[in-house]
């Protein structure tokens, strides 16, 4: 009697801790994405996790470019509490990396040969000193243009080939009564139109020389000079009413008609696609245009923080696991609007736009013409690229000459050295 | 019995004290040690996290050497200056009109002082429209027919600052008007009597006896509109998010970003260090003036 009592007691106090040690890990991942594509988007990793063994625990930090996430973020670090994954844009993996705080990836690397299915010029912000510590999920892509194909056809206009073709498309816009070119006052916006004059007039060699190594003779050079003053040319090409446009905002002034084009990244797609909007039927997407093709890069990558736990640790190498799979690239990028960093992804499914965006980073890698986004941190690191963005934005709406905008620009930029 | 009284006299000595003692403390620490320890990065090298090194005055070479910083100091200075003298003119104004014993009194107060309720995020992003030429103030009244109208000062770089002053003077007259309705219904009436029977005009009167009686009153007004005016934060990011072209660049929003957009924590924490030093001039003079007379009053 008292044998078996014991054995159900022993029972009793067992079954918790055995369903404990079934039920699913949780993994804590922090990052920035908070619109409905993004979301879905995530979803897609989050499922698939899910069939590994691991609750996804979300921690969605949104708001004002991801800079409430990383304020979230280095508090956290700072009370010995980082979350399990934390997702990272451009420098900011490596800025951690350096710090020591991020766990190693590279026996997954090794063991699945990751190294080899990525776009090789990706593997810099992937790893510190031969040590990969995160792992990416997609890559959008920076210089596009997007145009809303009835209003082009009203006005007569060809895909441009050349920024004198596009400046000289947008004046007929304007004769016709359309806002040229939707875009706003905030300056990381007139940044995205600046850094795609930068490569297409100049060419990839240069861009590299100025925003990527930051040379002085570079970016003090005549070539600066004319860049700004081709941008200086966009001065009146828009509306009144960009004043602190939200960069959707201004994708829907394109997607109903009443502007021409923006100049933008490929996350503005999914703005048309939601409008229901068909991709060379409803509105054009073209590379910004140039007579050196090249291709411009962002991505979003997850890394794991130093955590001593064994389950949180196989779960960090889980998401990795999960966000390196073919499939789930394929159905995230789906959603997302961008393009699978993997390179073996096959295409079939996606539409025109993103095809093309493979099909132009293939031919960009062979001709060593792929290079980070400076507005948006895959170029310097944010204390330079902050520099560029104060005077491309300070440029714009100001009647600043070109001359003193050189000059501010390799000030600013030996300031922050 | 008789050693009951002192303890209830020590508990006495010692509650207030007790009292205060957590307080204290966390102002000492939320306060005054971190004031120090932004001191010290601030002369370190510090960039994405602290560093414990030293490297002097680098980092306010640095501070100084940025355009934007001066921009902002620039800004700060039109910004506070506008911002406290319509703030507390209108205020004044307001407290003085209303306090004449009209009948509506109560409603009007009540609607005066309610932007007061709202956020600076909600005061800021709805002038945002309504100082937006393309959906605001300007394109009613081009609408009306007056087509050549113009009111595009939030797109101007040198005018946007005062878009700010505008939208923060709204939000705050209220509050000022509150603050002086109170003082002046502190003020007997037989002063004001006795200067009408002497035969003093009533703006005379509100000049020379009234507005003079209203000092606490501007004391309290003056220090909690500066200290609106320096933490004004929100506000900016809402309204004009530091543009067009960091045009209306404020310390605050500077700090913010070399902080943890940039990178740049040393300078963050210089910048801050300049504002500290920045409020520090001003008020601690003028309290020191204003709190040492009172108590010489006493």
């Amino acid at each position: 009697m008292t044998k078996f009592k014991r054995i159900l007691l022993a029972a009793a106090l067992g079954l918790p801790f055995a369903g404990q040690a079934m039920a699913q890990t949780k993994i804590e991942g922090l990052h920035v994405w908070t619109s409905a594509s993004e979301v879905g988007a995530l979803k897609v990793i989050t499922d698939k996790l899910k069939t590994m063994g691991f609750e996804w625990q979300d921690s969605a930090v949104g708001g004002a470019n991801g800079a409430n996430a990383q304020q979230a973020l280095r508090t956290r670090v700072a009370a010995g509490n980082p979350p399990a994954v934390m997702q990272f844009l451009g420098f900011e993996g490596l800025g951690w990396a350096k710090e020591g705080v991020l766990r190693s990836l590279n026996d997954l690397y090794a063991k699945n040969g990751w190294k080899d299915a990525l776009p090789p010029v990706m593997l810099q912000f992937l790893q510190q000193d031969d040590t990969f510590f995160s792992t990416p999920i997609n890559m959008h892509r920076q210089n596009w243009v997007w145009a809303n194909k009835a209003v082009f056809d009203k006005a007569g206009i060809a895909i441009p080939t050349s920024w004198d073709e596009l400046i000289a498309s947008a004046e007929k816009l304007k004769a016709i009564g359309v806002t040229p070119i939707a875009m706003s006052d905030e300056s990381w916006q007139i940044e995205e139109l600046f850094e795609s004059m930068l490569i297409d007039v100049n060419g990839p060699d240069f861009y590299k020389k100025a925003a990527i190594d930051l040379d002085e003779t570079a970016l003090s050079s005549p070539e600066m000079i004319k860049t700004f003053e081709l941008l200086g040319k966009v001065r009146g090409l828009h509306d009144a009413g960009f004043t602190g446009r939200d960069w959707a905002a201004a994708t829907n002034l394109v997607a109903n008609g009443q502007a021409g084009m923006q100049i933008m990244g490929d996350w503005a797609k999914g703005e048309f696609l939601a409008k229901g909007m068909k991709p060379g039927a409803d509105f054009l997407c073209f590379p910004t245009p140039t007579a050196t093709p090249n291709y411009k890069f962002v991505f979003d990558t997850f890394g794991g923080f130093k955590i001593k736990n064994a389950d949180i640790e196989k779960g960090q190498d889980a998401v990795a696991e999960a966000i390196m799979d073919p499939e789930v690239q394929k159905k995230f990028n789906l959603i997302k609007g961008s393009i699978p960093a993997r390179l073996d992804v096959p295409m079939d499914d996606f539409d025109d736009c993103a095809k093309r965006s493979f099909s132009d980073r293939v031919a960009a890698i062979k001709n060593n013409a792929i290079y980070g986004s400076l507005t948006d941190g895959f170029a310097v690191e944010p204390r330079f690229s902050g520099v560029f963005q104060d005077v491309v934005g300070k440029f714009f709406v100001t009647d600043m000459s070109a001359e003193d905008a050189v000059k501010s620009l390799v000030d600013g930029i030996n300031n922050a050295r | 019995m008789s050693r009951s009284t002192p303890l209830s006299n020590r508990i006495e000595n010692w509650l207030p004290r007790l009292v205060l003692a957590p307080s204290l403390l966390v102002v000492l620490v939320a306060v005054y040690l971190f004031i120090c320890w932004t001191g010290w990065i601030s002369l370190s090298s510090s960039m994405i996290v602290p560093k414990y090194d030293f490297v002097g005055l680098n980092q306010y070479v640095r501070l100084w050497s940025t355009p934007r910083w001066h921009t902002a100091v620039f800004n700060l200075f039109v910004f506070s200056t506008l911002f406290l003298a319509l703030t507390t003119g209108l205020g004044l104004l307001m407290a003085i009109l209303l306090d004449q014993k009209i009948r509506v009194e109560g409603t009007l107060r009540a609607i005066f002082l309610y932007p007061m309720a709202l956020s600076f995020i909600v005061t800021g992003t709805a002038w945002k429209w309504i100082l937006n030429p393309a959906l605001g103030v300007q394109k009613v009244v081009n609408d009306l027919g007056w087509t050549s109208f113009v009111f595009d000062w939030i797109a101007q770089p040198t005018f946007a600052i005062y878009c700010v002053v505008i939208a923060a003077v709204w939000q705050s007259t209220g509050f000022a008007m509150a603050i002086f309705l109170a003082g002046l219904r502190g003020i007997d009436n037989s002063v004001i009597k006795a200067a009408q029977i002497e035969g003093a005009s009533l703006p005379l009167i509100y000049r020379t006896i009234v507005v003079p009686m209203l000092r606490p009153a501007f004391l309290s007004v003056i220090v909690l509109l500066s200290y609106i005016a320096i933490k004004s934060f929100d506000l900016i990011l809402a309204l004009t998010n530091t543009g067009p072209g960091s045009a209306t660049e404020m310390p605050s929003t500077f700090m913010y970003s070399a902080t943890f957009r940039r990178d740049q924590m040393g300078v963050g924490a210089a910048s801050a260090m300049m504002m500290l030093m920045t409020v520090a001039a001003i008020i601690v003079p003028y309290l020191y003036s204003e709190l040492k007379e009172s108590r010489d009053g006493q």
